[in-house]
């Protein structure tokens, strides 16, 4: 939504109807560019395998007809199979029951541990362990039921006799983590996946105990070789230790087979004759975004300073603005003349410089000084300084040119190199980094850890699924094979991964505070200050109620910090980097790092600990296992640390990671608006060329992919909070924002597209 | 009491009845099966016990003492003298040298075989299985090589492990200053007709004796490995010929011992589990009788002398066992073997007697080397020049 133009001076609006008529246009695009599913079913309708199957060029879609019509046979098949297993289940229902007297007079032990070889004989604490008979009629008599305790180990009593009846044909363990489901009533209610089963020969039961040794369950381990905390997937398909849920796999099928056909069939196309498309024709295949609405309808419009400071307050870039006064820059504010100092803010978008990157695409280093007045005001970019090359004629990296409003074309020009090389920071700091694989990490040790402790059905449902989006798009975006950022733009893979691990160095739950509201018309900051108060209220009553199931399981929340702490980053700060750097090096680290620090308001002074003799990114939570053996101000400190931990990483595996993603298809949804790379091209003006020099746009084929890509992240959305569509939700939190919609509403923000989780 | 509440109980009855009836067929069908296999493939065909070849007999005599508190029996007279023999073997392996458990058995007779009182004893307070069920487990998972067994059966029970660290013995210096245990409970019926449950040991004449061969911080994944390590000088017989030696310098004395204690309707059958100890506070030992033992026995002597838990008096039997996860199900199916005993006497009488375990260096072996023709396993064994 659009703010008023700054007053005093001209109305900016006049040329294209006034102000409420762009609102007006504005708010009609937003509308027509939201996603509709496509209501692609049938049987000879096509058909994709998954999420995982995508790939930016040949997705692995059934096409053909006898293709599927075997798959639709082959899903036939499927679907009796689980509805005979179903009725099985209703025939030979699991009773509760233990079978046998109350005495038990033998035992089976065991221990269940993690299965990797990093993790070997690493206790896995807290899983449910069963031992279930069956018998010649194939019912199921349960036979003993418990818990491994902190250090895996398990004792369940069963009787010798019910175990080896002439009736029981065969006996088995079960191990399985428990989840959270709430019903419709909203009771919480729990339920058990069963990670793995091992047959016991009933010949082996002979009394006393019988020792099913250590069970090693292959779940949740972390990468060895990744610097950054990352889950082990060995195969998606059957080793990852969690899947999507159905409805995950649909939506994509619902809303983006139509996308990813028009893309199958540019690169078909290009693969053949790569001259015979131009962008024109690709962008005109897909659906329109916000940014080739209004522009159809308000010519000049998006390339305009306004929507320029709307979209780079507002939109995906959302920017840090920060008070000119405390920008560590070259740039002073008498440059300014004309502006009130304290409406001056400074922006910094960190570039190339220090990573890894080719030679094709530019991506300087982008300071922006705007002018912000208080009220509902959009920001007025003053001035574009970009530093490092921005031609392939003059590669210099610590080259600096500054462009403002009064240079005509070269200014909209620079705005435009300046939306792309916000687009991709935008990408890989704040979505991927920042929302994906910052999150993988709270995911990864919650799902280690949380069993028994109710802050388990608080977490899980918010941190699920996001490793599974992580490792497709490891070969998806990141691989430099494979990948589109590395094909597709300045870093390479391994600039890709310094920069992720960088930005992680920066990023930590303690003291995380939402973004400053820097005028009324800040909406995203608003709507982020929002949403984490929401949520802030909503771990607090859960908290509550929950107290005494959170002390009474703190080892587990311990735990979670341990993990947390020794697996994650080293913290990216001053001392230790810029340690042995001299001269352009050290000054470019120094800004490189002052660029993070801003961008994520890092805390130096917060508290951190040191492992492995580094300093890590993340703070502990707590430092004991019992929370009986906190001493008072410890137990209020270590409490308060958990609320914290909680709303960080739902905050960031929800509202963050939605608005990020929703916003993609409006900002590098137009080719020549905003992508996410910029060649040099040919000219020795390099980047600062018009938009009709597709020497520098991106080549057709990247330009599809990237089209593509912004459809499927924007457009494939499923598991808002208010709709829980999986049930593991607390309905509470959907009613707590239910609530605030229309605040929500009048920040463009619809409640209802609030995912509950990272899966895209 | 209801009618529905009537039936419930007759069907219950019933059942019971038909499960009870269920499991002491299963055992005695298990056990006359285990016995007689035993007789045939090991006894008849190999000449070989259960698992204690490597042993060596001994004459004496057997005193009960007068010891008040234990109650007045007819058999356990005090003052009564038997003559007796004993037999110390080690267990599986023909090696004295082995990591193994250590056994005496006493027969208050001279004869081979007949006697009023047998008891087999091993050392160690715990046993390595508790019912026939997981005797047959055990014997199942021997899966012996070169001197290594039972690693899954220990892997799968770690009760059987903690009794084997408790009864295996690695170079003690004699037969005659280890400690043996019948673990398994017997009845006792005396005088006054008080049904009680007893349990024997047989410890030094001189108590203060130490007891050599327990198992110092012990590994247990080493356990299963029972090899004569490789610097260990001792040789094949060295427990035999010490203990030969001993008594013919005078002679060894023992002191047998009874635990006892008063049965109940409503006893657990823990109390019969042989990997539970008495609480000796509550259940002291008491000295029953000493033993003298003046001559050791040649080797055909000692492979004749048989024990069985059949020569006992009824009111010193064996407990009935009701299925083979009874813990008392491994006396009672000790009580089968005569059949084997007897085919392995019917085999030396006819094919001879197994040779003489010689002092050389074939180590860890479980077999006998250079067996008689007939029905025997051979084995190519390396002349010496």
């Amino acid at each position: 939504m659009s703010g008023k133009p700054p007053s005093p001076r001209q109305d900016p609006y006049a040329k294209y109807g006034g102000y409420d008529n762009v609102q007006r246009i504005y708010r009609e695009c937003i509308e027509s560019t939201k996603p509709v599913p496509s209501g692609n079913r049938g049987v000879l309708k096509p058909k994709l395998k998954g999420f995982h199957h995508l790939d930016i060029a040949y997705s692995k879609m059934v096409t053909a007809t006898p293709a599927l019509i075997l798959d639709w046979l082959y899903e036939t098949y499927d679907r009796v199979r689980d509805q005979i297993n179903q009725w099985a289940m209703d025939l030979f229902p699991r009773y509760p029951k233990i079978w046998g007297p109350k005495e038990k007079d033998s035992v089976i032990v065991g221990r269940t541990t993690y299965a990797s070889r990093e993790d070997l004989g690493t206790p896995l604490h807290h899983m449910r362990v069963e031992i279930w008979a069956r018998t010649w009629w194939l019912s199921w008599r349960r036979l003993a039921k418990g818990f491994s305790d902190h250090d895996g180990n398990f004792r369940l009593k069963y009787d010798l006799r019910t175990a080896r009846s002439v009736a029981v044909r065969k006996i088995r363990a079960e191990v399985s983590q428990k989840y959270y489901r709430y019903s419709k009533t909203g009771q919480l209610s729990p339920c058990y996946c069963i990670a793995l089963a091992i047959p016991i020969p009933k010949s082996d039961l002979v009394g006393m105990q019988y020792n099913l040794r250590d069970i090693q369950i292959d779940i949740w381990s972390y990468r060895p070789d990744s610097p950054i905390p990352r889950v082990k997937i060995d195969d998606l398909q059957d080793e990852a230790p969690e899947k999507y849920v159905e409805g995950r796999d649909d939506a994509i099928t619902d809303q983006f087979i139509p996308v990813e056909l028009i893309k199958l069939r540019h690169v078909v196309q290009l693969r053949a004759h790569p001259d015979s498309l131009t962008i024109d024709q690709i962008q005109r295949d897909y659906p329109p975004n916000l940014t080739t609405c209004l522009e159809k309808r308000l010519p000049g419009y998006t390339r305009s300073d306004m929507f320029f400071g709307e979209r780079m307050m507002n939109g995906m870039h959302a920017l840090t603005f920060q008070p000119f006064a405390n920008a560590q820059t070259k740039r002073k504010a008498e440059h300014y003349q004309d502006v009130d100092p304290d409406h001056l803010y400074h922006v910094v978008n960190w570039g190339y410089q220090g990573y890894d990157h080719n030679d094709i695409y530019a991506f300087p280093t982008t300071e922006m000084v705007f002018e912000i007045q208080p009220g509902d005001f959009v920001p007025r970019p003053l001035s574009i300084t970009f530093t490092g090359a921005l031609s392939a004629f003059d590669r210099d990296p610590y080259q600096e040119r500054t462009f403002f409003p009064t240079d005509g074309k070269k200014w909209m020009q620079a705005k435009r190199v300046a939306r792309c090389v916000g687009g991709l920071i935008s990408e890989v700091d704040d979505h991927f980094a920042r929302t994906h694989v910052n999150v993988e990490q709270y995911a990864i040790a919650a799902f280690r850890n949380l069993r028994l402790n109710p802050i388990a059905s608080l977490l899980l449902p918010h941190l699920k699924e996001v490793s599974l989006v992580d490792h497709t798009a490891d070969r998806l975006l990141i691989s430099q094979e494979f990948g589109y950022l590395p094909r597709a733009s300045a870093l390479t893979e391994k600039g890709l991964h310094q920069r992720v691990r960088d930005t992680l160095g920066m990023l930590n739950w303690k003291d995380y505070e939402p973004m400053r509201v820097v005028n009324d018309h800040h909406h995203y900051a608003k709507a982020e200050t929002l949403f984490w108060k929401i949520t802030e209220q909503y771990i607090e009553e859960f908290m509550g109620e929950n107290a005494a199931g959170i002390r009474m399981h703190w080892a587990e929340i311990y735990r979670m910090s341990q993990d947390l702490v020794t697996h994650s980053v080293p913290d990216f700060n001053h001392h230790h980097h810029l340690h042995g750097l001299e001269g352009h090096d050290k000054e470019v680290k120094a800004r490189c790092m002052s660029y993070f620090e801003h961008r994520f308001e890092h805390k130096t002074h917060t508290h951190r600990e040191h492992h492995d003799g580094e300093c890590r990114a993340l703070s502990p939570i707590t430092r004991q296992a019992n929370f009986a053996d906190l001493d008072d101000q410890a137990k209020t400190e270590d409490w308060e640390n958990l609320k914290e931990l909680c709303c960080y990483a739902i905050h960031h595996a929800t509202f963050l990671h939605s608005w990020v993603n929703e916003h993609q298809h409006d900002d590098i949804g137009e080719v020549l608006y905003c992508s996410l790379g910029i060649r040099f091209g040919e000219h020795p003006d390099g980047v600062l060329r018009p938009e009709s020099d597709h020497k520098i746009a991106l080549d057709p084929l990247r330009a599809t992919q990237m089209l593509w890509w912004s459809n499927l992240l924007s457009r494939t959305e499923y598991g808002a909070i208010t709709k829980n569509p999986d049930g593991d939700v607390n309905p509470r939190f959907g009613e707590l924002l239910q609530e605030h919609a229309e605040e929500f509403e009048r920040y463009g923000i619809s409640v209802d597209n609030i995912e509950s989780r990272t899966n895209i | 009491m209801s009618h529905t509440e009537h039936s419930t109980l007759i069907r219950e009855t019933m059942a019971d009845w038909i499960r009870n009836a269920w499991d002491y067929s299963l055992m005695w069908v298990t056990c006359k099966v285990f016995g007689l296999a035993v007789a045939i493939f090991a006894s008849l065909m190999i000449k070989r016990r259960m698992s204690h070849d490597n042993g060596i007999a001994a004459t004496g005599t057997v005193r009960i003492l007068d010891n008040p508190n234990i109650p007045l029996h007819r058999f356990f007279l005090p003052d009564r003298t038997f003559p007796c023999r004993i037999r110390h073997a080690t267990a599986t392996f023909l090696d004295d040298a082995v990591k193994g458990i250590r056994s005496m058995s006493i027969k208050f007779s001279d004869h081979h075989l007949e006697s009023p009182f047998d008891l087999q004893m091993n050392t160690g307070e715990k046993s390595l299985f508790w019912s026939a069920a997981s005797f047959l487990q055990f014997a199942r998972m021997r899966k012996q090589q070169y001197g290594v067994q039972y690693r899954e059966y220990y892997r799968k029970y770690p009760d059987g492990l903690d009794g084997a660290i408790e009864a295996i013995r690695e170079n003690p210096k004699s037969f005659s200053d280890l400690r043996y245990y019948a673990k398994t409970p017997f009845r006792f019926v005396g005088e006054d007709f008080i049904p009680r449950y007893a349990k024997y040991r047989v410890i030094p004449g001189e108590p203060k004796t130490e007891e050599t061969g327990k198992l110092k911080n012990p590994d247990p994944r080493e356990i299963p490995n029972q090899r004569v390590a490789a610097h260990n000088p001792r040789g094949r017989n060295y427990l035999k010929y010490e203990y030969r030696d001993r008594v013919k310098k005078g002679p060894v004395h023992y002191l047998l011992q009874i635990q006892l204690r008063n049965a109940a309707t409503d006893d657990k059958p823990e109390i019969f589990n042989n990997m539970l100890p008495w609480n000796e506070d509550l259940y002291p030992w008491h000295d029953l009788a000493e033993i003298e033992i003046t001559e050791t026995l040649n080797w055909n002597e000692s492979c004749r002398t048989t024990f069985s838990l059949t020569h006992m008096p009824e009111s010193l039997g064996i407990i009935p066992a009701r299925s083979i996860f009874d813990y008392n199900s491994l006396n009672y199916m000790r009580a089968q073997s005569a059949v084997a005993h007897k085919a392995r006497l019917l085999n030396y009488r006819l094919f001879g007697y197994p040779p003489e375990i010689p002092d050389n260096d074939n180590r860890n072996w479980s077999d006998w080397e250079k067996p008689p023709r007939i029905l025997n396993r051979t084995y190519l064994v390396q002349k010496k020049n």
